[in-house]
């Protein structure tokens, strides 16, 4: 047995699924309010249904986005040089002739993927809100509605990029979703600067 | 009786014949079966003071400035103007309000999640909401006007200031007959309540060049499609980076 290393605690893991899980619903039921997708809207139950599931899971998904700091913002607002680096060499996805520099935990992409996800989950959230509690207000509809949409572009963007990374690109990767751990040699080639911090290499 | 069935209806007010008598807002209430509610006298005829939820439409009553009278009174009738190019329709995230093959704006209150979005969506202030906070509008009498009769506030006016038919014709005679400007008939691609005038409709206090507001407009050209030609953008560039690139492989040389 090789010797394995636990990249995601368990509560990460854990949260990390009520996160990805409530935010494929929301962008489900909202993609059905958006275009009318009657079928969807009929497997939630009708529309009156799913707006208070939408409205909601919301809820769900901000809690579990705020929990989520915990695990991911120190590491989101650290940079280095070899983060640059990795930008110049669109982090070796572009070609795999290119040489990729030592990472740490996560990759600046990874990073930036988290901050933009926070930005536009508190977008999303406080415009959801206003458009649920304050709809009596004109000035705050209006502007809601339009922030609401407005983060769910980015919305629409980085997660399946995301997914698709975390998936079929990096193949190994969703394992780290799943029991939390990898073989230690693995973390040594993909994590060197994670490992030597830790004191593993 | 007009019923091409396949051209636009529409209701023509010609505010210059209205009496004000308000027997279209009775005829309203009694085909819809919708309640009286209590008002207090502030001083106009109007009344109610503006469209409710059990008030689909209303008599405007405005004195203006005369040299022949002492006082002009204008009488004009408000309600859903049943646009064309409806920001009501295009924003409900239901699909409660739609238009029905006459032209008129109508919905399905079962499916309103009352939102008030067609609220933000439309440009002259008209859809109201119910106190289970559902939506309420004059529809056109879209059940009426479906089995071929007319409006029920149209049928009930007693001197032609409200008609109903084929909307090309209406606006057709009215200009023959001399009503020099016709409100609505191109804003919002047209209205389904087009107004007849020999006098400039400002004067009866229609709002000069609606529009759809520039949110609503904004969000229905660009941020909608975007979010799925976002979506599908990902997913056609993902596909293609997986066939034409690759995975990441894991080398050995790579420590
Ligand atoms: C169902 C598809 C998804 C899969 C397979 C997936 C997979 C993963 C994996 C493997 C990681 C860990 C990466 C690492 O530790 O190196 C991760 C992290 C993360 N995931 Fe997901 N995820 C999915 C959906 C989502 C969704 C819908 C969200 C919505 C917001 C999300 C938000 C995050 C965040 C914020 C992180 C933090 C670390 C980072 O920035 O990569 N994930 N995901
Ligand atoms: C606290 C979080 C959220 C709240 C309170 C919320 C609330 C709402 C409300 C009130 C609406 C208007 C329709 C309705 O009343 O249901 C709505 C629509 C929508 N929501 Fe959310 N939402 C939240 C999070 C999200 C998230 C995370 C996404 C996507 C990732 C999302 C995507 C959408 C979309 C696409 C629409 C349709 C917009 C439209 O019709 O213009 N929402 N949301
Ligand atoms: S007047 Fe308002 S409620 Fe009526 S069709 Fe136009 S946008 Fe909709
Ligand atoms: S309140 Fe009802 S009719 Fe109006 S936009 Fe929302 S769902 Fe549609
Ligand atoms: S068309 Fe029908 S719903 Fe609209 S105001 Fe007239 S009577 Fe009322």
């Amino acid at each position: 047995m090789a010797e394995m290393v636990r990249k995601s605690s368990v509560d990460e893991i854990v949260n990390h699924w009520v996160l990805a899980g409530s935010c494929i619903l929301l962008a489900l039921s909202g993609f059905a309010f958006l275009f009318h997708l009657d079928g969807v809207a009929g497997v939630f139950g009708g529309y009156n249904v799913m707006k208070d599931v939408h409205n909601w899971l919301g809820v769900i998904f901000a809690l579990s986005l705020l929990y989520s700091m915990r695990h991911y913002l120190k590491d989101a607002f650290e940079y280095d040089a070899d983060d640059l680096q990795w930008f110049k060499v669109a982090g070796g996805y572009l070609s795999h002739k290119v040489k990729v520099p030592p990472m740490g935990k996560y990759n600046p992409g990874q990073k930036l993927y988290y901050l933009a996800i926070v930005a536009a989950g508190i977008a999303i959230t406080a415009s959801g809100l206003g458009m649920w509690l304050m709809k009596d207000d004109a000035t705050v509809l209006m502007y809601s509605h339009l922030i609401h949409n407005l983060a769910f572009v980015i919305f629409a963007i980085a997660v399946p990029v995301h997914i698709y990374l975390g998936t079929l690109a990096n193949p190994g990767t969703f394992k780290l979703m799943v029991s939390g751990t990898l073989p230690l040699e693995e973390a040594k080639r993909r994590y060197p600067k994670w490992m030597k911090a830790a004191g593993r290499m | 009786m007009a019923n091409e069935s396949n051209s636009r209806k529409a209701i023509l007010v010609t505010p210059e014949i209205c009496i004000g008598c308000r027997a279209c807002q009775v005829a309203c209430k009694s085909w819809n079966q919708l309640p009286a509610s209590k008002t207090k006298n502030n001083g106009t005829y109007q009344n109610p003071p503006d469209l409710e939820s059990n008030t689909f439409n209303i008599i405007r009553f405005a004195e203006v400035p005369s040299k022949e009278t002492p006082v002009r009174w204008l009488f004009v009738s408000r309600r859903c103007m049943h646009c064309e190019d409806a920001g009501c329709v295009k924003i409900c995230p239901s699909g409660a309000l739609y238009k029905t093959a006459e032209g008129a704006v109508a919905y399905d209150r079962d499916k309103c999640i009352g939102c008030k979005l067609c609220s933000t969506g439309c440009p002259f202030d008209v859809p109201r909401y119910d106190k289970e906070g559902k939506v309420s509008k004059c529809h056109l009498c879209f059940d009426r006007i479906a089995a071929n009769m007319t409006p029920s506030c149209v049928k009930t006016c007693p001197t032609g200031a409200l008609k109903y038919g084929d909307r090309a014709e209406l606006i057709a005679e009215a200009k023959k007959t001399g009503y020099t400007t016709i409100y609505g008939e191109n804003d919002l691609k047209g209205l389904g309540s087009v107004y007849a005038f020999k006098e400039e409709p400002k004067l009866y206090g229609l709002k000069e060049n609606p529009a759809l507001p520039s949110s609503v407009a904004f969000w229905h050209s660009y941020l909608k499609p975007l979010s799925w030609i976002g979506l599908g953008g990902v997913v056609a560039a993902a596909a293609i980076h997986y066939l034409a690139i690759g995975p990441h492989k894991e080398e050995k040389e790579e420590v």
